[in-house]
């Protein structure tokens, strides 16, 4: 009887594990429908593998190893899976471009550090393991992408800025409604990103709430970055100068004298210290070489 | 006066060694070999780069850097042994100042080889010339070692001149050049007051000078490691830690050779067993003093456990450094400190066993200071196969290791074969003034 307990008992915690387990393992990606269905306007060929390995060679493999080989990282939960393998390859390629966008868990997102193109070049490498594949190109003209304009307004009363994005077709000019737009201040080491990612109003228009206190340069000159990205547009960016930010004026670290300088710009308290020391065990040396000679000389003239 | 026989008796023994006999070249052509086997896998080294050894990214500073240490290390003894037991009139020291010196001067100058060594493309040491900053610590190095060097070469040679002169008069069968030789360095030394009078003022001048620069040496090696701001190098002591461990390997390795010239080259009437009885006392002491370093160095970071160091400390009490980190405190300076105690041990036979362990733990604890502290950098090691971050030393690596020893013993054993290593002129000095 007892023992009948402890083998239901344990049957029942097996088929618990097994459930959860399993429940990991296929927790697949949830990809809203019109993201799913995205396309490259890329042509995938050997070219594009070729430079999309590069890409993966520099941000992917510390992590998924090299395709087809299964040798990932398996420290991470959950472990990143081989690229090649059927679960990973049956994902559409706008699944993949989402997958890339978004990131999960381990998985970081590379919406800002790869540009839309090195995106899809990697997605064309991870296709090149699979025969089966077909591409469907998007309809989306990449050369379209050049007609675009975004304006920036800043009104400095409301500290508001203002975007307004405009496609000069040459029926005439049309605004992008709910087009993707985010605002970016460069600063050492990539891009701040300034209030949230918003979308366009009917009238192609995105106001950003700007704040007050950014350090500028020695007048107060931020690089405003602004990007959008629109479903038949595709991703454009766009920069301008802007002195609104507040004037900076920090002497370089470099500028004075200091350890961590370079020579010419040694602290004067190193320079004395270590070049005395030098003279006076040299002056001494010289000394001693000196006393040499004599006991030679004498010797020499007895 | 001392009489003629007495001086003659004196200065053919202790030129008695200065000969090629069989033992020499079966032994010299034994370092020879393998030397060249060593210097094989450093041209490896230099084909194929520091791929060929287990250093990488995170651990940099392996066997070559704990090797360097040690070199230097072990080079202070010239320092101890010729000047301060000199200037403080200890004449028991006298004879044994030049092996000292000898020893001094191979390892200080085959230490800057190490360096080099460590280096993947040895050719851009040129830039540590051309573009090095004077606010590095490497470049202080490089300065003092080189003073050390100059330093050590002339206080091996001035008080060699008179010796020279018997040299040159009173050895036979030796080839012409080599006479010459003998000759030239003798500089006309006749043993007038007057060469006498320089001789030891120039004598006394460096045997000052190298106090300082001795300490400069081994201090500025420890600041190699001690400025920057790493877990296990991160200390205010490391200086004098480095110095007091630094004359622990020193003793050992004058303890050996004393033994090994004492016995090979017939000179038990010129270093006795007082000699033995008091080297056992000094490298007692010098241990001690290393001990109670080691006892600030482990013990106080190690009642505080701050985050970073108990990670870095209990790889080294308990982890994975653990066998190494307490066999060389337990065999290189525990055991040894109390062995040498007892006047029984205080012998040339028990002492060369003892100094050898002394020394081997002298090398392997430069390695406990090197190495584990690189495996534990302040940001985690995150996403690289595990062979990155621990360090397994490759077997060619470990022959560049070994080639650096053999240096000095080629150098130790030619300088001796060249040179008496037992001042001739101060030994007839002393018998005279005893008399
Ligand atoms: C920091 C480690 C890391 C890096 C770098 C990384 N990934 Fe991932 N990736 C993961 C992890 C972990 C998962 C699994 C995430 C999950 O299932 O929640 C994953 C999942 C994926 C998936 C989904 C696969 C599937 O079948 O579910 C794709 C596609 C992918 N990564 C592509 C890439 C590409 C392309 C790059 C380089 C641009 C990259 N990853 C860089 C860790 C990483």
């Amino acid at each position: 009887m007892f023992r009948k307990n402890i083998i239901i008992k344990i049957t029942i915690a097996f088929i618990i594990t097994a459930f959860f387990s399993l429940q990991l393992n296929a927790q697949r990606w949830d990809v809203p429908s019109n993201k799913k269905a995205k396309n490259s306007y890329i042509k995938f060929d050997n070219n594009t593998a070729k430079s999309g390995e590069e890409v993966y060679t520099k941000n992917c493999k510390s992590c998924h190893g090299d395709v087809g080989k299964a040798n990932g990282n398996k420290t991470l939960n959950p472990q990143p899976p081989d690229l090649s393998s059927t679960l990973t390859q049956e994902l559409t390629d706008g699944e993949l471009f989402y997958i890339l966008n978004t990131g999960r868990n381990a998985m970081p997102n590379f919406k800002n550090t790869l540009s839309e193109e090195d995106r899809w070049k990697v997605i064309s490498y991870i296709r090149s393991f699979n025969k089966k594949y077909v591409q469907v190109l998007s309809k989306t003209d990449p050369s379209k992408s050049k007609l675009v304009k975004i304006n920036m307004n800043f009104n400095a009363a409301t500290n508001k800025m203002n975007l307004s994005v405009v496609a000069n077709e040459a029926s005439g000019p049309v605004v992008l409604k709910d087009a993707e737009v985010m605002l970016f201040v460069s600063r050492y080491f990539g891009k701040l990103q300034i209030d949230k990612t918003i979308r366009t109003d009917k009238d192609g228009n995105a106001t950003f709430n700007f704040p007050k206190d950014l350090p500028g340069d020695s007048i107060g000159n931020l690089t405003i970055v602004a990007k959008v990205s629109d479903e038949i547009y595709g991703e454009i960016e766009s920069q301008t100068k802007l002195t609104i930010g507040v004037p900076t004026d920090k002497p370089s670290l470099t500028a004075k004298r200091a350890i961590w300088n370079v020579l010419k710009l040694a602290p004067w308290w190193i320079i004395i210290t270590y070049t005395s020391i030098v003279l006076i065990v040299g002056l001494f040396l010289v000394l001693i070489v000196r006393n040499l000679f004599r006991i030679s000389k004498i010797g020499a003239q007895q | 006066m001392l009489d003629q026989s007495k001086t003659n008796k004196i200065t053919s023994d202790l030129l008695s060694h200065i000969r090629l006999n069989y033992a020499f070249k079966l032994w010299m052509g034994f370092l020879i070999t393998s030397f060249l086997v060593c210097m094989y896998a450093y041209i490896t080294q230099l084909d194929k780069g520091l791929a060929v050894t287990g250093l990488g990214d995170y651990v940099s500073w392996g066997m070559y850097i704990s090797n360097f240490v040690f070199f230097v290390a072990t080079s202070l003894i010239g320092m101890l042994i010729s000047s301060v037991l000199g200037l403080s009139g200890a004449k028991w020291a006298a004879p044994l100042a030049r092996i000292a010196e000898i020893i001094a001067l191979a390892f200080a100058a085959v230490a800057g080889l190490v360096i080099v060594m460590d280096m993947g493309r040895p050719e851009r040491l040129i830039n540590v010339f051309l573009y090095g900053r004077i606010q590095s610590p490497i470049t202080w190095d490089v300065t003092v070692v080189t003073c050390y060097v100059l330093i050590s070469t002339l206080l091996l040679y001035i008080p060699l001149i008179p010796d020279m002169k018997y040299c040159y008069e009173k050895t036979d069968n030796t080839p012409k050049i080599l006479k010459n030789i003998y000759k030239a360095l003798s500089l006309n030394w006749i043993g007038s007051d007057e060469q006498k009078k320089i001789l030891n003022k120039s004598v006394l001048i460096l045997s000052i000078l190298i106090i300082p620069v001795a300490l400069g040496i081994h201090t500025v090696t420890s600041w190699l490691f001690a400025s920057t701001s790493r877990t296990g190098w991160d200390s205010s002591i490391f200086g004098p830690y480095f110095v007091s461990g630094a004359f622990v390997s020193g003793c050992a390795a004058v303890i050996i050779a004393m033994n090994v010239y004492r016995s090979s080259y017939n000179l038990k009437d010129y270093i006795t067993e007082m000699h033995f009885d008091k080297m056992a006392k000094l490298l007692v002491l010098v241990s001690l003093v290393y001990l109670y370093f080691n006892l600030n160095e482990y013990m106080v970071p190690g009642y505080k456990m701050k985050k970073f160091e108990a990670m870095h400390l209990h790889e080294l009490f308990a982890g994975s450094h653990a066998i190494l980190f307490w066999s060389v405190q337990v065999f290189g300076l525990i055991i040894p400190i109390i062995l040498l105690l007892f006047k029984k041990m205080r012998k040339p036979s028990p002492m060369l066993i003892i100094a050898l362990f002394v020394l081997l733990g002298a090398w392997f604890k430069r390695y406990i200071i090197v190495v584990p502290t690189m495996e534990h950098p302040f940001l985690p090691i995150q996403n690289v196969p595990f062979s990155f971050k621990v360090y397994t030393p490759t077997l060619t690596e470990s022959l560049i290791t070994l080639a650096p020893i053999i240096l000095v013993l080629i150098i130790v054993t030619g300088l001796s074969k060249l040179f008496p290593i037992i001042p001739i002129q101060e030994t007839i000095d002393h018998y005279e003034e005893t008399k």
